[in-house]
């Protein structure tokens, strides 16, 4: 109790300065509790879902039984409920599937990757069998072969504040993993197993149909799951375990409590090696439970040290982390089931020669914990602002990959190459960086790279960029409070956005407007330097060096539609350094000088404080050429040309 | 005829005969390094373009960041669809040279002192045509390697897919991968010996020396093999040290030395192979030497009518080598 106080008071200081008005719904972060008793409610608990379930581990089928409460707080009669489905995506005539070969896959349907929720009966507790009034809903492409969302009208409303129970008997078909969702040989990976509600948002029933690039949305709760499965079986998930029962038949049935969650999943694998450890946050102590494919037993340790270097990060920068647990799965090979978020869990992913230089295993660790942060808890919209999640789990992502391994190296660090995270986050987005907005919903995106490069890489290099602007602290201090205040609800990308120009006390209109509601390309260049002796018609003119005196000129254009005020930097070789500011309005200026000296180099954003450029190889320009790099990239491509003309020759 | 021990000694020797040919191996490696060349040129003048006058090309300079080198191959003006088939062709170029090279290179190793320049060409324009189709022959006989690596993926696919472990798979895989490739220098280890017999009888009918070498090849497997494995082992530990050194001891922006090295490496490759090429000429000159009648005569400086080639008589058809060995004026040391 002394460390919720303490914790709702270090809070409060916090915000307080930064002129933060109070949360919507105050929820002051809560000490973990020891074990999984309940506990005072961190959200506010819309639903309860009471699921009990058993896994034929050969036919890869849960049975399952499935009672959920929904709590009616929406301030208006509800009488028709949607539900998803989403592993009934995982059929050829799914839109799911349809948006896949959209993208240009071509791979062949499988049966095996069939999967599939059948709901066998739904009853309304006090208003009768439902199950013949389930109908299948196509809210976004009116796709009838689409099974994701199914609604029910009940017979009878149900009024503000009051509460209904849903009773379902289902069987979901595990399908051999697609979307990181399934089973591979013994290993099971059930997400998105159970038949799950819509949200209430904005006015109306949130429930969109599964898309190939979208994720998840749900109301926060409470997880009352009783799971049978093999007793060889190691099993992870998203509740704690409460108990864990032995049946003569040879399954033991585990009892799991998730609070303050708006997903379960599990996994369950007889491969485990179940590796422990625990840290300690500002919220109280964190059981860190990590299982591990036998073959990568030695490497826990890396994802260890991650973990406890991004939980100490998100701590101290962005707020507590209120869970007393969090599971890392390590996935079986070529489940491809790595790298997935749910509420406590999540997946990791390595190879067992991985080299300590390559940072995969630490980076998936990093991204997918701080989705506990801006999915777990901050539970944006995730089909429709997705970048609310992941781009901004992209930029909290650089920032602590840099802060742990160097801001050069956070990603690659191996053989003398080197590739920093944010370098990484940038790249993505140069692939697509004028498709489509970064408010746009996940589905409608011109393609998968482009939802991929906009959602991840742009948004990430948008709040780089936008550090250059505000300042890297007031950003910190920015996205803690949209934390602080968003947790536990359901916030919007005006919220987010709104946050930060409350934080930076700043109009940020002009930069979210080009940067997050539009599609413009910001691509500023040093088109060209020049230093023309002033006396350049004089009949014998000597130059030397501080004698002459030079008229220089540099010119700076904007390549791309985005206008962004920028700094140049003007060198001239008697050492003097000069710094311009433009703002960019025009398509070019020039800044012209009258110097002893002539110009050596101009550079555009010498402080590389705008990753958001496109082109970072024309923002400079200096008037001696420095063949250094063109030789050593021309002497790679010569001396691979070479090996395979060798290689080629022992065919002589 | 046989001698007892074939092997003793042989790669010291097969390393001087390199090194007595050293004018050839340093031809081959030029005209590797003017290819590579060639084929970076158009490479080089794309770059340069971006990189020489701009500071961000520091970044690939001082180091190798990944970040600035994606960023240069996203320049519309860095195609590598451009550079690639390019590259390639010239790789395809440097095969036929050595092709051509090879049958003056054997006719080298299986003297004892180095033939005239004029010789050397002569033997191998003799040899290149039959090399070329020696070459069709192994390309043929290549196919079944290629297809028993697809059934062995194929047997081992479903047991891979199915392994919760990696190691599994990785080793499954490279195991398959160390069959195939040992399959194929074993493979040409007999169209070595080939080239060889086909240089010292001048044979002609390139199916029967085939089935020559073959027999010659797998009766006496274990020698020939383990000069391969020597040479290799050489080579590989080399390798790895020269790795080692590359990425810890070279300097990024060391730029010049590290184009140095890196030829320095290219040219260590080439002698490795020379070597094999040598190691396996004296195997078969010592398994099967000459007749004394042959052997003995003089080769260079000789006298015009000389006959150095140790040739059985039932090779006297050899009409252009006969031409290529009896010149009148004394020949040109290479």
């Amino acid at each position: 109790m002394a460390r919720r106080l303490l914790c709702a008071a270090l809070c409060a200081a916090l915000l307080l300065p930064a002129g933060v008005a109070a949360p919507p719904a105050p929820r002051p972060p809560q000490a973990a509790p020891p074990d999984a008793a309940p506990r005072a409610a961190l959200s506010e608990r819309v639903v309860a879902y009471q699921i009990d379930a058993r896994l034929d581990a050969q036919k890869k089928i849960i049975t399952a039984t499935e009672t959920l409460t929904y709590r009616n707080l929406t301030g208006q009669p509800q009488q028709t409920f949607p539900f998803h489905l989403y592993l009934n995506g995982f059929q050829p005539e799914s839109t799911f599937y349809r948006e896949i070969r959209r993208f240009g896959s071509r791979g062949p349907w499988e049966e095996k990757n069939r999967g599939g929720i059948e709901v066998k009966s739904l009853e309304v507790a006090g208003q009768g069998n439902l199950t013949s009034a389930i109908e299948f809903i196509q809210p976004d492409d009116g796709n009838p072969k689409d099974k994701t969302v199914f609604q029910v009208r009940l017979p009878k409303a149900l009024a503000p504040g009051a509460s209904v129970e849903f009773r379902m008997a289902f069987q979901s078909k595990l399908p051999e993993t697609v979307a990181r969702t399934g089973y591979k040989g013994d290993f099971i990976f059930a997400a998105q197993w159970f038949p799950k509600v819509g949200v209430w948002w904005r006015g109306a029933w949130n429930c969109h149909q599964f898309h190939a690039t979208t994720e998840f949305f749900a109301d926060f709760g409470t997880y009352d799951v009783k799971l049978t499965v093999p007793q060889n079986y190691v099993v992870g998930s998203s509740g704690d375990e409460v108990s864990s029962v032995a049946n003569p038949d040879g399954t033991k049935t585990l009892t799991l409590r998730g609070q303050d969650i708006h997903d379960f999943a599990w996994t369950a694998d007889p491969n485990y090696r179940v590796v422990e450890d625990s840290w300690k946050g500002s919220a109280g102590p964190v059981k860190i439970r990590v299982l591990m494919q036998p073959d990568h037993e030695s490497q826990a340790a890396r994802y260890i040290n991650a973990l406890k270097g991004t939980l100490d990060r998100f701590d101290r920068w962005y707020g507590p982390y209120p869970y007393n647990r969090i599971t890392v799965v390590d996935p079986a090979r070529g489940s491809a089931a790595g790298g997935m978020e749910y509420p406590t869990l999540f997946t990791a992913g390595t190879f067992f020669l991985m080299p300590a230089g390559l940072r995969l295993p630490e980076l998936v660790v990093e991204h997918e914990f701080g989705h506990q942060y801006w999915y777990g808890m901050v539970a944006s919209n995730e089909f429709e602002d997705a970048w609310l999640d992941e781009g901004i789990n992209s930029y909290t992502e650089v920032k602590i990959m840099d802060s742990l391994f160097g801001s050069k190296t956070s990603a690659i660090n191996l053989w003398g190459i080197t590739l920093g995270d944010s370098d990484f986050q940038r790249l993505t987005y140069t692939f697509a960086p004028d498709t489509d907005p970064m408010v746009r919903s996940g589905w409608q995106f011109m393609t998968g790279n482009a939802y991929g490069g906009v959602t991840y890489g742009k948004t990430a290099t948008v709040l780089l960029t936008l550090e250059g602007l505000i300042g890297e602290e007031t950003l910190r201090r920015a996205v803690r409070t949209y934390f602080m205040r968003y947790r536990f609800t359901h916030p919007t990308e005006e919220d987010f956005l709104k946050t930060v120009e409350e934080i930076s006390g700043q109009n940020l209109r002009w930069y979210f407007d080009q940067a997050v509601y539009g599609t413009q390309v910001l691509d500023y260049s040093v088109d060209r330097i020049l230093s023309d002796p002033v006396d350049w018609f004089a009949a014998k003119l000597e130059e030397k060096k501080g004698v002459t005196l030079y008229r220089s000129h540099v010119v700076v254009r904007r390549l791309g539609e985005f206008i962004f005020p920028v700094e140049v930097e003007i060198k001239f070789d008697n050492g003097e350094t000069i710094r311009e500011k433009w703002d960019g309005q025009d398509r070019w200026t020039r800044f012209s000088y009258e110097k002893k000296a002539k110009v050596v180099s101009a550079t555009v954003d010498p402080g590389r404080k705008i990753p958001l450029d496109r082109n970072l190889f024309n923002n400079s320009a200096t008037r001696e050429p420095d063949p250094a790099a063109t030789r050593k990239l021309t002497n790679v491509w010569r001396v691979l040309v070479q090996i395979l003309a060798q290689a080629l020759a022992w065919l002589a | 005829m046989e001698m007892e021990t074939p092997t003793r000694g042989v790669l010291a020797t097969g390393a001087r005969l390199v090194l007595r040919g050293w004018r050839v191996l340093s031809w081959a490696y030029v005209v590797n390094l003017l290819l590579g060349i060639v084929a970076a040129l158009p490479v080089a003048a794309t770059i340069s373009e971006i990189l020489n006058h701009s500071l961000e090309a520091g970044r690939l300079a001082k180091g190798f960041d990944l970040g600035a080198f994606f960023g240069l191959l996203m320049q519309p003006e860095v195609t590598l669809s451009t550079f690639v088939p390019g590259s390639f062709l010239v790789s395809l170029l440097y095969l036929v040279f050595m092709l051509f090279l090879t049958g003056g290179l054997l006719a080298d190793y299986r003297h004892d002192q180095r033939l005239s320049f004029s010789a050397f060409l002569d033997a191998c324009g003799t040899f290149f045509w039959r090399f070329v189709r020696l070459l069709l022959f192994l390309l043929l006989a290549l196919v079944p390697v290629g297809l028993l690596h697809a059934l062995f993926q194929y047997v081992t696919s479903k047991r891979i897919e199915n392994s919760p472990r990696d190691s599994v798979a990785f080793w499954v895989t490279l195991s398959g991968l160390a069959v195939v490739a040992l399959l194929f220098f074993v493979i040409r280890l007999w169209f070595d010996v080939a080239q060889i017999r086909a240089v010292a009888e001048n044979e002609r009918k390139i199916r029967h020396a085939l089935g020559k070498s073959f027999r010659v090849t797998f009766g006496n497997f274990g020698s020939l093999f383990w000069i391969f494995l020597r040479i290799a082992i050489v080579a590989l530990l080399v390798s790895a040290a020269a790795a080692w050194f590359f990425v810890k001891v070279l300097r990024p922006e060391q730029v010049g030395v590290t184009i140095v090295y890196c030829q320095v490496f290219v040219f260590f490759w080439l002698t490795i192979r020379f070597w094999l090429r040598a190691c396996e000429t004296v195997w078969y000159q010592r398994k099967f030497p000459a007749p004394v009648a042959f052997a003995e005569a003089p080769i260079l400086p000789g006298p015009a009518e000389s006959e150095p080639l140790s040739l059985p008589a039932r090779h006297s058809r050899l009409l252009p080598m006969r031409r290529l060995y009896s010149s009148a004026s004394p020949p040109k040391m290479m």
